[in-house]
């Protein structure tokens, strides 16, 4: 099926005629193949006659996007409720960005997006189309850590590890926005990322020794 | 989540327009709030309208005013220059909320249209008349430590969350608004709405009205402004009781004050009496505790939030002695 | 030395259970039940199973059984009475949220969307959740009903209660609410069927082995046909010490649609579904002689439980053997309530007894105007009062002395509310922590290999405290051989087996075993050398040999050296392997008692119009042997202490029990500390060895690093306000 048939899929613009999208509501407010044949272009009916009801669902639910991911651009077809941090996890697998409340409560899927640290939780991967994110996995040069991830290393700056990710991430924007002057502008600044093994001080020691130092971040 | 359809129109009209003709499309900004309850199951729009493109991220200077585009980030306002300059007070609220992270992604307008925070509004398997009319108020008898002492209904006890709408209030915003029937302008103490018997109704925003900037009255509150938020935590939670206090001194004498306070009400809770009490008098704990016991004429609280009868008026003494100096 | 394992954790290159990626993988979603207590009158799941990309819902009427459900064990000691939930076996409810159907689908979203579709009827019946309305059923836990020595059972030394009749005394109730690990990772597993009769799991966990033994005992299947991997645990604090029911959903799920399925669990289902630490009642009576000698402590504990699992703990261990009182008496029940099991919370029991005790201890000195590190002092014991045993090692006052030093204890007030900052009121507090310097049995592959670098297996876990770290650092010292050519791997049911990785005692326990692994090398590497042609080794011994940065020399004439690596080339050997299992000495727990000990001081600040609360200054130290790792170490205390600030001031679930439903179930509503309550937190330590304890010297430091944490931050605050709290969390608006 060529998807360039449902162009209200393809980041719409409101220049789409309404038919389409009211089709699509109809199919899925009711859920029945039927109605959806009904009002659906000739693609969908052409799956629906090979009983494809689930690519039928998939061809109404898709967006496509373009995402830069670590410096390399992505073309994706998406769900619109996907979220960035289960494209990232469960379809890039790119896991090091972290599910920790999935509701914006704790910071472990802290990435950055155009270089604005942001909760992946709550982004929507359809909006962040056309945009650049930078994931714990693209923070090194290669073989070589960033500065950040060398401190919180010497400094010890977690235990398990699970919210470092998003700590790291956070902690590179922190210092980039000018945040990190001192201890309590730190704990402050990095509040949104919560460390359940209680590494903090570190994490705030390896944050200053970043800033201190002069570094390139 | 439900599916929904998503659309990104590049023109305020044609985000309008979608969202004038169908009851089931809502705006999307930061998604913050959005997101969160769409995952939870307690919205559940069919439609999403991406307003990210429309050119409403501007701050500016505007006929006395400081103009504030819908889509300004949270964080970019907090840190603006001009912001800072003006009103300071709106500054540290918007730093007092949220997350770090969290205020890159929420706008101006979503934090506007922030929901309430009550976990019954939350747990789709809870009673709540919001969520759900006709269910009933799960916190009225249940657990309503973080409620409302002021304006609250028999149908509806929950609180505004956001900590920036107690500033905006305090500081006389106002609301510019577009909507399928034109463009208006609605005073922000107008904008939120007390429960009443319809607590599923937010704000006083009609279907398809977009906000497209706030409007924040250049005023004399530039320097003794302080806004205090008391919480369970030191960061990253919610108020139990936030003031917003503006203060305008000739020496040690008030000119004028501006007072508001979060976490106390379904709106955010402007304080005229105590405002007017202050002005003209001298600057003094005594003065501030006064005003304080007006404020919280009217106040009725619940079974879990009777503390904020006194930690109330102690937050409004403490935040005006902040913006004061007094010490 | 930096942890083995931090590029990787850094990197995002650590893969926890949730991470794996196995070929055509399907989610799976649970869906709890909305009501407390009764049955499933009746279940909707067409809307779900008609959802697009659903491969199935099971749930009580369907799902595939379990055949070994009947004589299921506990994967970990001690065994509680009853059992775990079993799964879908029929339509009863017995908590809200209890599970009732999962959702598997072919991607996440629609997983997650279609589990909102399965609706439920229930026949309603009247449960029973609120703590208060309900301390009449408290009862004494089974296993001391069966045997009265029991450890859980009514304990007297001296005269019952003697602390009524006496004249200067404080009697007083603690309460804490129900407390939830809330691990950063959420709980995880990936089932994966790789024959009928064969079960791979990635899975959180504290206990490779106790998982592989539970599921090889539900489904019936040969224990090395269970793998369990669990490489990296993302946090756990004790719930990865039980077996769930949403890992037996996973491998339901996995065998009903035969792919590999991963299940995660919601924020709000960590709540409802992984145990907590269980709401407590406390009383503590104590009397004193008017210079500070304790004459009787009183300590009494109800606990809360399941209705279908006796959940126990040590609640009141530290109360019979911190103190030289001749009289103490001890009574601990549990109370069964219509909700989920609790399992072991961080410092376990012992944290929420100190919590009494220590603020108790608090109060008495309070009221004998003295000072309560001086009481302490004066109720110092040099053996332990319970068993009448000496102490293996005790260094406790050593402990005290150096945290009040650098907390500035001097600057202590008597009397509360006079130190002032500003407007902020300072206070100063302290609290003791202590827990057994548990050791088990272990055993540990070590294999030497030809370019010098050895690889050492064992099937523990480490959820965060730096296991592979402190096994490297302990090889290395024993071998003589760099630390950067050690690897230590864990986490794997194919290494050989260990303990699960709970209280507090793994490097005791695996860290023997390395130790003797090491042993045996040395022993092999000298038997080679001595025999060798070359005769400057004759008459080697591991005594007369020197061990060092990969090579072994005579003591005596260390010009002749070879490497590992060389001797096992003139061996012509590719590697050397030796398996060396290690068991604690019984008959020396017969001559010794063992415990770790803390004592931890807070400085505090509380604003006295707003009740805001600040820790302005931790100060934790430990007696805990040796230390391996100053920097994991250090770190472990300092999250304790971190733990600590959350118990003390911002931790407390809250339930609506007109519905048995909780109301704080997710991180914005259930608060743990973020890094603005966290201030500057020194931990230091004795660091003298234990060798009694093991060879390596050490004891335990996890759980001691939270327990006594709470009273020290409440004693401050009634140091700073003369507010007494003894109700947790300590929140602003119990201070104005």
């Amino acid at each position: 099926m060529s998807s360039d048939k449902f162009p209200e899929k393809n980041l719409p613009e409101e220049e789409n005629g309404p038919q389409h999208s009211d089709a699509r509501r109809t199919f899925l407010k009711q859920s029945s193949l039927l109605t959806a044949l009904a009002l659906a272009p000739s693609a969908a009916i052409k799956a629906a006659e090979l009983k494809f009801e689930e690519k039928v669902a998939a061809v109404f639910e898709q967006v496509k996007v373009t995402l830069g991911i670590n410096g390399k651009k992505h073309k994706l077809s998406i769900e619109p409720r996907a979220t960035l941090l289960d494209l990232l996890r469960e379809q890039m697998h790119l896991t090091g960005t972290k599910k920790g409340c999935d509701y914006g409560q704790c910071g472990a899927c802290t990435v950055h997006v155009d270089g604005q640290r942001v909760l992946s939780c709550l982004t929507l991967a359809a909006m962040v189309d056309g945009k650049e994110v930078t994931t714990i996995e693209g923070l090194a040069n290669g073989d070589k850590l960033h500065p950040m991830q060398e401190a919180f290393i010497k400094h010890d700056g977690f235990q398990c590890g699970y919210c470092t990710p998003g700590q790291i991430m956070s902690a590179v924007a922190c210092v980039r926005e000018g945040h990190a002057d001192s201890d309590d502008e730190i704990r402050e600044f990095m509040s949104g990322n919560i460390c359940r093994c209680g590494a903090y001080p570190n994490i705030v020691n390896a944050i200053k020794e970043v800033k201190n130092g002069g570094q390139r971040v | 989540m439900i599916q929904f359809q998503y659309v990104k129109p590049s023109k305020p009209k044609a985000a309008i327009d979608t969202v004038a003709k169908d009851q089931s499309a809502v705006f999307i900004a930061g998604g913050t709030n959005l997101v969160d309850l769409m995952k939870r199951g307690v919205m559940n729009p069919e439609k999403l309208v991406d307003i990210n493109k429309l050119p409403l991220r501007k701050i500016e200077r505007e006929n006395g005013n400081v103009r504030i585009g819908a889509l300004a980030l949270n964080g970019a306002v907090a840190e603006d220059k001009l912001v800072l300059e003006k009103h300071p007070l709106l500054a540290q609220a918007l730093n007092a909320g949220a997350s770090a992270q969290l205020r890159n992604m929420a706008t101006v307008g979503g934090n506007m249209m922030q929901r309430v925070r009550c976990p019954y509004f939350y747990d789709t398997a809870m009673p709540c008349n919001k969520r759900e009319p006709g269910t009933g108020c799960g916190a009225l008898e249940g657990y309503n430590r973080m409620h409302a002492i002021f304006g609250h209904s028999d149908k509806c006890i929950a609180v505004n969350p956001s900590d920036m709408n107690v500033a905006l209030v305090a500081l006389d915003a106002v609301v510019l608004v577009s909507g399928p029937k034109g463009d208006r302008k609605i005073p922000f103490a107008e904008f939120h709405r007390l429960p009443g018997d319809t607590p599923q109704i937010h704000t006083n925003l009609q279907q398809g009205e977009l906000i497209m900037a706030v409007d924040v009255p250049e005023n004399p509150y530039t320097k003794n402004v302080n806004y205090l938020k008391i919480r369970d935590r030191n960061s990253y939670a919610f108020a139990l009781v936030s003031v917003a206090a503006a203060l305008d001194l000739d020496g040690s004498t008030i000119k004028s004050a501006r007072l508001a306070m979060g976490g106390v009400a379904h709106k955010p809770w402007r304080l005229n009496e105590a405002e007017q009490f202050l002005a003209g008098k001298p600057a003094t704990e005594a003065t501030f505790r006064q005003a304080a016991q007006l404020a919280m004429r009217g106040a009725k609280a619940f079974e879990h939030n009777k503390f904020k009868l006194t930690l109330g008026p102690n937050t409004i003494v403490q935040a005006l002695k902040n913006a004061s100096g007094v010490a | 030395m930096d942890r083995v394992d931090g590029r990787l954790k850094v990197t995002g290159a650590a893969k926890y259970s949730a991470e794996y990626e196995l070929p055509n993988m399907a989610h799976a979603v649970l869906v709890g039940s909305t009501i407390a207590k009764g049955s499933i009158k009746s279940l909707d799941t067409k809307r779900a199973e008609n959802a697009p990309g659903v491969l199935a819902v099971l749930h009580y009427q369907n799902a595939p059984k379990v055949p070994g459900y009947a004589q299921a064990a506990h994967p970990t000691e001690p065994k509680p009475v009853g059992q775990p939930l079993q799964l879908f076996i029929d339509n009863q409810i017995h908590f809200n949220d209890h599970p009732i159907a999962v959702v598997v689908a072919d991607t996440l979203e629609r997983a997650m969307y279609a589990a909102k579709l399965v609706k439920a009827q229930y026949n309603e019946e009247k449960h029973a959740t609120d703590f208060n309305r309900n301390t009449a059923k408290a009862f004494l836990p089974t296993a001391a009903k069966r045997n009265p020595k029991h450890p859980l059972g009514d304990y007297v030394r001296g005269k019952e209660d003697a602390y009524k009749i006496e004249p200067l005394k404080i009697e007083s109730e603690y309460v804490i609410p129900t407390e939830f690990h809330n691990p950063m990772e959420l709980q995880s597993i990936i089932a994966h069927w790789e024959a009928a009769d064969k079960l791979t799991v990635y899975d959180k966990t504290q206990a490779v082995m106790g998982t592989q033994n539970a599921f090889a005992k539900d489904w019936k299947i040969p224990v090395e046909n269970v793998k369990v991997i669990a490489t990296f645990v993302g946090g756990a604090f004790g719930n990865g010490l039980h077996t769930w029911p949403h890992e037996t959903a996973a491998i339901m799920a996995a065998k009903k649609v035969n792919r590999p399925v991963k299940l995660m669990l919601t924020r709000e289902q960590m709540f409802t579904m992984v145990g907590y630490r269980p709401h407590a009642w406390q009383k503590v009576g104590m009397s004193a002689t008017k210079d500070g000698k304790i004459t009787a402590i009183t300590h009494e504990a109800i606990g809360q439980t399941s209705s279908y699992e006796e959940f126990t703990e040590s609640t009141l261990q530290q109360t019979r053997m911190m103190y030289t009182s001749p009289n103490v008496t001890t009574r601990y029940r549990i109370l069964p309530l219509d909700v989920s099991t609790p399992i072991w919370m961080r410092g376990p029991g012992e944290a929420t007894g100190a919590f009494a005790l220590e603020s108790a201890l608090d109060e008495m000195a309070f009221v004998l105007g003295m000072d309560p590190l001086e009481f302490r002092l004066i109720n110092h014991t040099d053996k332990d009062p319970e068993k009448n045993l000496p102490w293996s090692t005790k260094y406790l006052k050593e402990a005290m002395q150096m945290g009040a030093e650098r907390i500035g204890w001097s600057k202590r007030q008597l009397k509360p509310g006079m130190v002032k900052n500003g407007e902020w009121l300072v206070g100063y507090g302290m609290g003791v922590g202590t827990f057994g310097a548990n050791r088990g049995r272990a055993k540990v592959k070590a294999t030497l290999h030809k370019d010098g670098t050895l690889v050492m297996q064992s099937a523990t876990t480490d959820i965060g405290p730096g296991t592979g770290t402190a096994m490297v650092q302990i090889a290395a010292q024993n071998l003589g051989l760099p630390p950067e050519k050690i690897v230590f791997e864990l986490g794997s049911s194919l290494y050989p087996p260990s303990p699960s990785q709970g209280g507090s005692a793994t490097v005791a326990t695996v860290g023997s075993a390395v130790h003797a692994a090491c042993q045996a090398l040395k022993q092999r590497l000298t038997s080679m050398v001595a025999g060798n042609a070359d005769t400057s080794f004759k008459g080697a011994t591991v005594e007369n040999l020197t061990f060092k940065d990969g090579y072994v020399s005579m003591t005596a004439s260390p010009s002749a050296r070879l490497s590992f690596a060389d001797i096992l080339k003139q061996q012509n050997l590719p590697e050397l392997e030796v398996t060396e299992e290690s068991t604690p000495d019984a008959s020396l727990r017969q001559k010794y008692s063992m415990y770790s000990y803390s004592v931890h001081f807070a400085e505090v600040q509380v604003h006295p119009l707003t009740g805001q609360i600040k820790v302005t200054n931790m100060v934790s130290c430990a007696d805990a042997g040796t230390i391996i790792n100053a920097k994991t170490a250090g770190n472990q205390m300092v999250g304790g202490a971190v733990g600590g600030i959350g118990m003390a001031l911002t931790e407390g679930a809250v339930m609506d029990h007109r519905f048995g439903r909780y109301v704080t179930k997710d991180l914005a509503e259930y608060h743990v500390p973020v890094h603005a309550d966290a201030p500057n937190i020194s931990s230091l330590f004795v660091n003298k060895p234990d060798l009694i304890n093991n060879p390596n010297g050490t004891k335990g430091i996890g759980e001691i690093a939270i327990i006594g944490v709470a009273p020290a931050i409440a004693n401050a605050i009634f140091n700073a306000t003369g507010k007494r709290i003894r109700e947790l969390p300590i929140t602003p608006d119990k201070l104005i």
